[in-house]
């Protein structure tokens, strides 16, 4: 029996929980499962193309033992997750528009398009969902 | 005739030794096996789960020296 898809909102742009929703979405898709990631709030700011990573991962204590000790990097993890599993990352679109951004202002080659909330949590319905 | 490759992932952070098992499965036949490296303590439960879920097999896991050496035939 196939797995539900895995939904995972993810609204924070702390560094912890940008971590988790890359790992999920990871492995979630490298395990057969389909998986959807939707951005939104300050993580939008996680994904921001050319940023350092100081700058685009920003967290507590356990963000600093992650930089420290080379943990994976979240988008290399989301580009893998792509890439070996049926991995889709949206852009909300009611945070592009009030943080001013455009779709290419955001990394390359990650994100499947801008997407409504409303749309989301329609095709949500029909699996598993998570926020971060 | 069936290969195995070694793949050292030891000092890889959760889920590294997994990606990077997928990423040597996705160069190999089927029927070659991977022995994975990993220091990382969920390797020995994750990467037998994963195998079972996705129905490659499990040929062997041990640990020795300070690292688990997992070992997978690619089924399909």
């Amino acid at each position: 029996m196939a797995s539900k898809p895995l939904y995972i909102v993810l609204c924070s742009g702390e560094h912890e929980k940008v971590q988790m929703a890359a790992m999920m979405a990871s492995v979630g898709a490298v395990s057969e499962r389909a998986v959807e990631v939707f951005v939104s709030m300050n993580a939008i700011f996680a994904f921001v193309r050319d940023a350092t990573p100081d700058r685009r991962y920003r967290g507590g204590a356990f963000s600093q033992f992650m930089k420290e000790k080379h943990a994976p990097d979240a988008l290399v993890l989301l580009r893998q997750g792509k890439e070996f599993g049926d991995l889709k990352i949206w852009a909300c679109s009611m945070a592009l528009d009030v943080a001013g951004l455009e779709m290419d202002h955001l990394v390359e080659e990650l994100f499947d398009g801008p997407l409504g909330m409303t749309k989301f949590l329609s095709d949500a319905e029909a699996g598993q969902l998570v926020t971060l | 005739m069936s290969e195995r490759q070694v793949i050292d992932a030891r000092g890889a952070f959760c889920p590294g030794p997994l990606m990077e098992l997928i990423a040597a499965l996705r160069h190999s036949a089927i029927g070659d096996e991977v022995e994975v490296w990993s220091t990382d303590k969920g390797s020995a439960a994750d990467i037998p789960a994963w195998i079972k879920k996705v129905h490659h097999e499990l040929v062997s896991i041990n640990e020795a020296d300070g690292h688990w050496s997992i070992v997978i035939r690619k089924a399909k």
